[in-house]
């Protein structure tokens, strides 16, 4: 029973560092970057 | 000076003609491999005699011509333009350097690898790209300028490979020293060096690429290319937490795509301030921005599943399940219609990870995570998505006191922000 609330304190303590540690960078799937051609012009799919 | 040998190996190549086939009767073998090779300047006799067998004519009189036809080509290369239009000149030129020996034919065959990714026919810009290297050891200074510019594009566009563009595009940008060619030329490749840093997240460097590219393009009136250029400055600030200066290039972005009813750059404009939102956690403006790209029913697909693995995230976050819901169930119906699930992988993988999470399918979640969403970002060397998707899953471990699992994937997901951020 030690040994077991031992192994999930380390494991939320490890957690937890983890959590304060990481920097704030991007939190979604990233920018958009606009392309290295000219401009589209839009495109009509539907 | 014409490099009339160049000229004749670019013909005959093209014509799939072998060397003696062309030599044949007018010059010796060795000699004409020395005349395309620029070992020797062979007589006009010769030339023209050789001219005849290609069935092209040497006449300078149409060199102005084809050279105004040219520069009108090029520049339609580098703008918002129809590409009906720029199909249509290129026959056009194409037919005149088909029967004329021009001097024009070296820088003409140079801009067929931006043409062809223009166009999207990236097998034959690869193939031009081969044909042309065979020769590039004759090319001037100009000619090198744009050669190492659009090799650059080819890699950015097709491969990916941003670390060999941005070795092209400063090897273009060291003969543009050399050269006289225009400030808007070099303001262009300003901007593509300025892109190129902003996706290799060398912030700084792209700050200033952007900024110079930015200043001629204003000086020129230029409001696209200016647009495009906002768009960078707003990437930039928002990496370095200077988020007034990002939302205020964003938004001249905004104004100036819709000034110019350039839906392309609208939709990018609005893209951005949604994700800028959503790392500020200011959910309600992201999703005002990410609505507004949803509901524009001409977007293209690939903007509107970029936000709905966007909007997914963010609704699951805050906790509005049925928003998640309808969400996902749209980025499933598109998903469906569009097809193309290899090209739109990222959000194929996101959308599915949050349908199993809602439906409470976490088996099924997991294996999602770990056997395909994360291996394939890891191919892909997407730390920012690694970092993203590894602490979604490590989180998911923590809540069912999976700790052992947890830390395995907050390592995985810390190591990504290290790669990130180069500590």
């Amino acid at each position: 029973m030690k040994k077991m609330i031992s192994a999930v304190a380390i494991g939320a303590l490890l957690v937890t560092g983890f959590l304060l540690a990481q920097p704030q960078e991007d939190v979604s799937i990233g920018p958009r970057h606009p392309g290295v051609l000219s401009v589209p012009q839009p495109t009509h799919f539907f | 000076m014409i490099e009339v040998g160049s000229l004749i190996k670019l013909q005959r190549t093209k014509q799939n003609m072998t060397q003696g086939d062309l030599a044949k009767g007018i010059v010796s073998l060795s000699y004409l491999s020395k005349i395309e090779n620029l070992k020797t300047e062979a007589s006009p006799e010769i030339i023209q005699a050789l001219c005849t067998r290609l069935g092209i004519q040497i006449d300078n009189s149409q060199n102005n011509m084809i050279l105004e036809k040219c520069t009108e080509w090029y520049g339609m290369l580098f703008e918002a333009n129809d590409k009906e239009e720029i199909i249509a000149k290129y026959k056009e030129i194409q037919e005149l350097m088909d029967e004329n020996l021009t001097e024009n034919l070296l820088m003409f065959e140079i801009h067929k690898i931006r043409y062809y990714l223009v166009i999207g026919s990236y097998d034959k810009a690869e193939e031009k790209i081969k044909q042309l290297n065979d020769i590039s050891g004759t090319f001037d200074n100009l000619h090198l300028y744009y050669w190492y510019k659009f090799k650059g594009n080819y890699n950015t566009v097709v491969n990916d490979e941003h670390n060999e563009s941005m070795r092209l595009y400063k090897k273009a940008e060291e003969k543009g020293r050399q050269i006289d060619v225009s400030e808007e030329e070099i303001a262009d490749l300003y901007y593509t060096i300025g892109v190129t840093h902003s996706k290799l997240r060398n912030t700084l460097e792209a700050i200033d690429y952007a900024r110079k590219a930015l200043e001629v393009f204003m000086k020129e009136y230029n409001f696209l290319r200016c647009a495009q250029c906002h768009i960078i400055l707003g990437i930039s600030y928002r990496r370095i937490k200077m988020y007034d200066n990002a939302i205020k290039n964003y938004n001249l972005a905004l104004h100036l795509g819709k000034l110019n009813k350039n839906k392309v750059l609208i939709l990018l404009a609005q893209e951005n301030l949604g994700h800028l939102y959503t790392t500020t956690r200011e959910s309600k403006k992201a999703i005002t921005h990410f609505q507004a790209v949803l509901d524009d029913e001409e977007a293209h697909p690939a903007d509107h599943l970029y936000t709905i693995a966007s909007l997914v995230g963010l609704y699951y976050s805050v906790g509005n399940f049925e928003e998640t819901r309808n969400t996902v169930n749209y980025g499933l119906k598109l998903l469906e219609e569009f097809g193309k699930y290899e090209e739109y992988k990222l959000y194929y993988y996101i959308i599915i990870a949050y349908d199993h999470l809602l439906k409470e399918e976490y088996k099924e979640f997991e294996k999602l995570m770990i056997h395909g969403f994360l291996p394939s970002l890891e191919k892909q060397e997407d730390y920012g998505n690694i970092a993203i998707y590894a602490e979604l899953l490590a989180s998911h471990f923590e809540k069912f006191h999976k700790y052992k699992d947890a830390t395995k994937y907050y390592k995985v997901a810390n190591f990504a922000y290290e790669q990130i951020t180069n500590i």
